[in-house]
């Protein structure tokens, strides 16, 4: 129901815009109106794969093109229709995103941007060595329908409309499944979503895949109104630079961004073009560049989400004015840390032997062996530098150890990929958060349910039942962005627990919260463990530590110093060396 | 957006096609019963963009073509009726061309012809249009695709690239032979790879070159625009062809060419150089190279303002204080001319007629095209186009071939 309802907007737009083209008669601006159609579906393609996943690509012209020319050499040396001919280039899109894709996803940030810029002006020389510099598209007088060569412009249009209600539909789809959350994991921090199971180089190469495919074939259609292609006008940078302006300017990451710069942008251009143009030549350019940063100045994030988040002020400062959000964790607290009895004795869920792991001459992690048992909470402690993150970053297949095994239900998973070893059971949290602040709660943790769940209805519910677990429900729905660090922690939590994972990772996971706020967290954690989860924590803050673990492990320089009960390690000499220094050891002594 | 233009051309249902018909024939009577009326011609060219100059040139000549007709009483056959010309800017892409020519088809109903586009990939996009729309145009664009698609409705009045090059490599040939007594034997060939220099190359290659017993010893291509012009220079040097084909298309290209063929000493006719478009003889030259440098140089051409052109010249040079005269001014002060002869022929101003006027058209021979006659071939090709082949002199490119055109004496440089 709550689908359906999601599609009824575009639905309605199309229906509008088609209203609107077939009121218009004169074929000039019923090309401009074909032209938004075509543009919004390239910055929607565009959007499906840097919208979402934030690896900017500033080469999406290659498929555009590919799908171009596909389109015309198909109908000049084959003779195929193009009604044929634009799936071929879809597909052929698709098979190019997979060939680009692969290789170029071994780089990122910026160095990804820069070498997707690399692949259309590559392709762009290749047409023309073979000699592709100008094709004409043969025009068809006795089968003019039958090659998409329409005499009323009006169906150009309603074509275009066609594919862009259909691009709008799937995105929007893609948006809400479990491919979107993994996309939208990636751009908020891809080893976050490796460690909340997700495969991120799969997920990436189906994005540019299908990114690739939706240009190509809205290059196919583009060769077919423009009647003419060249390598410029479909390989070239301004065809690339068209789909980034129109969904930065519309906003990125939204299926309406490339749509409502489209509809903005191109119009505009045009009638700079025909009305200033004609006065001053040149000075389109001049004022198009000038509305462009002005808005980008205003709304850097686009239109779109400028507006959304204008109206969501104004409906919030609406609705909460009377109401208090009372922090929901308040029942959880009540608990006593006694309620479990100790299991340090159970069996061994995970094993760690000899593990060791050096940078260059340092030697971060050295030697280290320790056994987890089932429902045990083991403290990992040690001043910084100690290579407590490291261990855990070898223990979820961030890092691959130089040597040792990790034996997880004595199944040897070191130097898995961390979504193998997430689907393995180990889920974990990080020092740093990383939430996804435009995303409700439940949003932000169904991301790490998708590891367990086949569905999206299923990873919906658990989702929901781990904000059960960490007593976020009441603020369930409230976007990340206006949280507080403990609902964050919580939230993380959640998010790490949403997999069913049943051995936790905790990175921190005190850090940064006051004394109240801490014991709250703790008692959180103590009610995990008491439902049976293993979990092992890193944490600073000693005091919080020795009433939630059954044992600890102390690491200094990498290597293992102690083990023990925490009565017994926090008298221990070594350890008080290690964090506060040998003259202190005198004083503790007493 | 919903804004709709009292003459749409929408050719799709049948009741509005058989409407704005009836609408264009009420119109063109009207315009007759009101004789001496106006007569709209199009001129869609770039005004903006890296093209902008060549657009501009070619609005001169449209200018001055437009103001010689009305001062000489107009068009005849319909009362001394006025041209008018509308100037529509294509932009610097082949999308702002085709948006262009649709505008142009859209807001300006009773245009009766028009000329364009400079480059051929614009005037292949514009074309696919006006076609359409039924509107003739004329072009100075010389790439053969534009007249091999079996359009109706276009008419080149330049020889085409792969006659030019046909055209014109032989010219040379016999120039080289009877300057300097000896023919050319080896040749090397340095060429960007835009259409018209591919197109060139092609039929070079092909046929042209062993036709005339030439041998290629050197060939490279670059992709405008050119960064650094010595590796291909070097390689000219090293092959001492006694013919350099030097072909680029851009201005800043043709500079860094000449200069580091002047800066390795083979300037000045020690390699006769020879081009294929008029970049190489643009004003624009003079503005960022020496007269030295380009002394000597040749290019062939699918036009020029040459002998007979004289008062023409003048008057550009007075008005626009444009040096001389490229193609661009003479063929679109050519195209008016040819525009009124058309209509003069038709009878009527409305498009088809004068369509129909530029295809069964046979008014010999033409005054500012070279060669042949005011005809066209079934394929909308001008019957008998030839060339002009320039070469710098002191400063000036001058006309040297065909004879009769040639203001001056070609001299062959002496190879030392």
């Amino acid at each position: 129901m709550l689908r359906m309802r999601s599609f009824l907007p575009p639905l309605l737009f199309t229906l509008a815009y088609a209203g609107i083209s077939l009121g218009v008669t004169n074929s000039y601006y019923q090309l401009i109106l074909t032209l938004v159609p075509v543009w919004a579906v390239f910055g929607l393609s565009w959007n499906l794969l840097s919208g979402y996943t934030g690896l900017i690509s500033f080469g999406h012209a290659a498929f555009f093109g590919i799908g171009a020319y596909a389109t015309a050499l198909g109908q000049i040396y084959f003779d195929i229709s193009p009604w044929l001919l634009i799936p071929v280039a879809a597909m052929l899109g698709g098979i190019a995103g997979l060939l680009i894709g692969f290789p170029t996803f071994r780089l990122q940030g910026h160095y990804f941007a820069l070498a997707m810029l690399a692949y259309p002006l590559a392709i762009l020389y290749v047409f023309e060595w073979l000699g592709f510099q100008e094709v004409t598209l043969p025009i068809k007088r006795d089968a003019p329908i039958a090659y998409m060569q329409f005499a009323d412009p009006h169906l150009y249009t309603l074509l275009g409309l066609a594919i862009m209600l259909a691009t709008i539909v799937l995105t929007q789809l893609i948006e809400r499944s479990r491919f979107g959350m993994a996309l939208l994991a990636i751009k908020q921090n891809e080893a976050a979503a490796e460690a909340a199971g997700i495969n991120t180089l799969a997920w990436k190469l189906r994005a540019i895949t299908l990114s690739g495919a939706i240009a190509a074939a809205i290059g196919g259609f583009y060769a077919q109104v423009l009647l003419v292609v060249t390598p410029q006008s479909v390989f070239g940078m301004l065809v690339s630079a068209q789909a980034l302006t129109v969904a930065m300017f519309g906003g990125v990451g939204t299926v309406w961004g490339p749509v409502i710069g489209s509809v903005i942008l191109i119009p505009l251009a045009e009638i700079l073009h025909a009305e200033a143009g004609a006065r001053i030549p040149g000075i389109q350019g001049v004022i198009f560049g000038i509305a462009i940063v002005c808005v980008i100045l205003l709304a850097p994030e686009g239109l779109f989400w400028k507006l959304r988040d204008l109206l969501r002020k104004r409906s919030v400062s609406k609705s909460t004015a009377g109401e208090t959000l009372e922090p929901a964790v308040a029942n959880v607290t009540a608990l006593k840390p006694v309620a479990r009895p100790r299991a340090a004795t159970g069996e061994v869920v995970l094993e760690v032997r000899n593990l060791s792991r050096s940078f260059g001459g340092l030697k971060a992690v050295q030697d280290v062996s320790f056994k987890l048992h089932k429902n045990e909470i083991l403290g990992i402690i040690g001043p910084n530098g100690a290579g407590k993150t490291t261990l855990f970053n070898l223990l979820n297949g961030f890092l691959k150890p130089s040597q040792g095994e990790v034996l997880i239900d004595g199944r040897n998973m070191s130097g898995q990929r961390p979504h193998v070893i997430c689907e393995a059971g180990i889920g974990r949290t990080f020092q740093i958060m990383r939430p996804f602040l435009r995303m409700s709660i439940l949003d932000n943790v169904v991301v790490g349910a998708y590891v367990r769940a086949r569905s999206d209805d299923e990873a919906r519910k658990l989702a929901a039942d781990a904000v059960a677990r960490v007593g976020l429900s009441a603020v369930a729905n409230r976007v990340a962005g206006e949280l507080s660090t403990k609902e964050l922690r919580l939230m993380e939590l959640a998010r790490a627990i949403a997999g069913q994972p049943r051995i936790l990772l905790l990175d921190e996971t005190l850090a940064g919260l006051g004394h109240g706020e801490a014991d709250e967290v703790v008692a959180v954690i103590q009610q995990l463990a008491r439902d049976g989860m293993t979990i092992a924590i890193i944490e600073h803050t000693m005091q919080a530590m020795v009433r939630l673990v059954d044992s600890f492990l102390v690491l200094d320089h990498g290597a293992v110093i102690t083990e023990g009960l925490p009565e017994v390690v926090t008298r221990d000499s070594r350890v008080i060396e290690a964090y506060l220094g040998k003259k202190w050891v005198g004083h503790a002594a007493n | 957006m919903n804004k709709t233009s009292k003459g749409g051309i929408s050719t799709g249902l049948t009741r509005r096609t058989v409407l704005s018909g009836a609408a264009a024939v009420g119109l063109a009577g009207v315009a007759r019963a009101q004789a001496p009326g106006e007569i709209k011609v199009g001129l869609i060219v770039p005004l903006s963009g890296i093209y902008t100059r060549p657009g501009q040139v070619m609005k001169m000549g449209a200018e001055m073509g437009i103001e010689h007709i009305n001062s000489q009483g107009g068009i005849k056959a319909l009362g001394g009726a006025k041209l008018k010309l509308v100037v529509i800017d294509c932009g610097d892409t082949t999308e702002k061309a085709k948006n262009a020519a649709q505008r142009m088809v859209a807001q300006e109903p009773d245009l009766v012809a028009a000329t364009g586009s400079y480059l051929s990939s614009f005037t292949l996009a514009v074309t696919e249009v006006t076609e359409r729309a039924e509107l003739p145009v004329l072009t100075l664009s010389y790439s053969d695709l534009l007249t091999d698609r079996g359009f109706k409705y276009i008419f080149q009045t330049a020889a085409t690239a792969s006659r030019q090059s046909e055209l014109g490599l032989p010219t040379l040939m016999k120039l080289a032979e009877n300057a300097s007594g000896k023919k050319p034997k080896t040749v090397a060939m340095l060429m960007d790879n835009t259409a018209t220099s591919v197109a060139t190359a092609k039929a070079l290659k092909e046929k042209l070159l062993a036709q005339e017993g030439l041998q290629l010893v050197v060939e490279e291509v670059w992709t405008p625009p050119l960064s650094d012009a010595t590796p291909l220079i070097q390689k000219v040097r090293s092959a001492k062809p006694d013919l350099l084909l030097f072909m680029p298309n851009a201005v800043s290209d043709a500079k860094l060419g000449l200069e580091k063929i002047s800066e390795f000493g083979l300037g000045q006719g020690k390699i006769p150089t020879v081009s294929f478009s008029i970049t190489i003889a643009e004003p624009d030259m003079l503005q960022s190279v020496s007269p030295e440098t380009v002394q000597g140089i040749m290019t062939i051409v699918a036009n020029w303002g040459s002998k007979g052109h004289e008062a023409l010249i003048a008057e550009l040079k007075a008005k626009y204080k444009e040096p001389w005269m490229t193609q661009n001014v003479i063929s679109t002060y050519g195209d008016m001319w040819l525009m009124k002869e058309a209509l003069e022929k038709a009878g009527k101003a409305e498009r088809n007629a004068v369509a129909q006027a530029f295809r069964t058209m046979d008014a010999g021979p033409s005054k500012y095209y070279p060669g042949g006659q005011l005809k066209f071939d079934e394929k909308g090709r001008r019957v008998g186009a030839g060339v002009v082949i320039v070469q710098w002199q002191s400063g000036v490119p001058v006309t040297v071939y065909p004879p009769e055109l040639a203001q001056a004496q070609p001299f062959w440089p002496k190879k030392s």
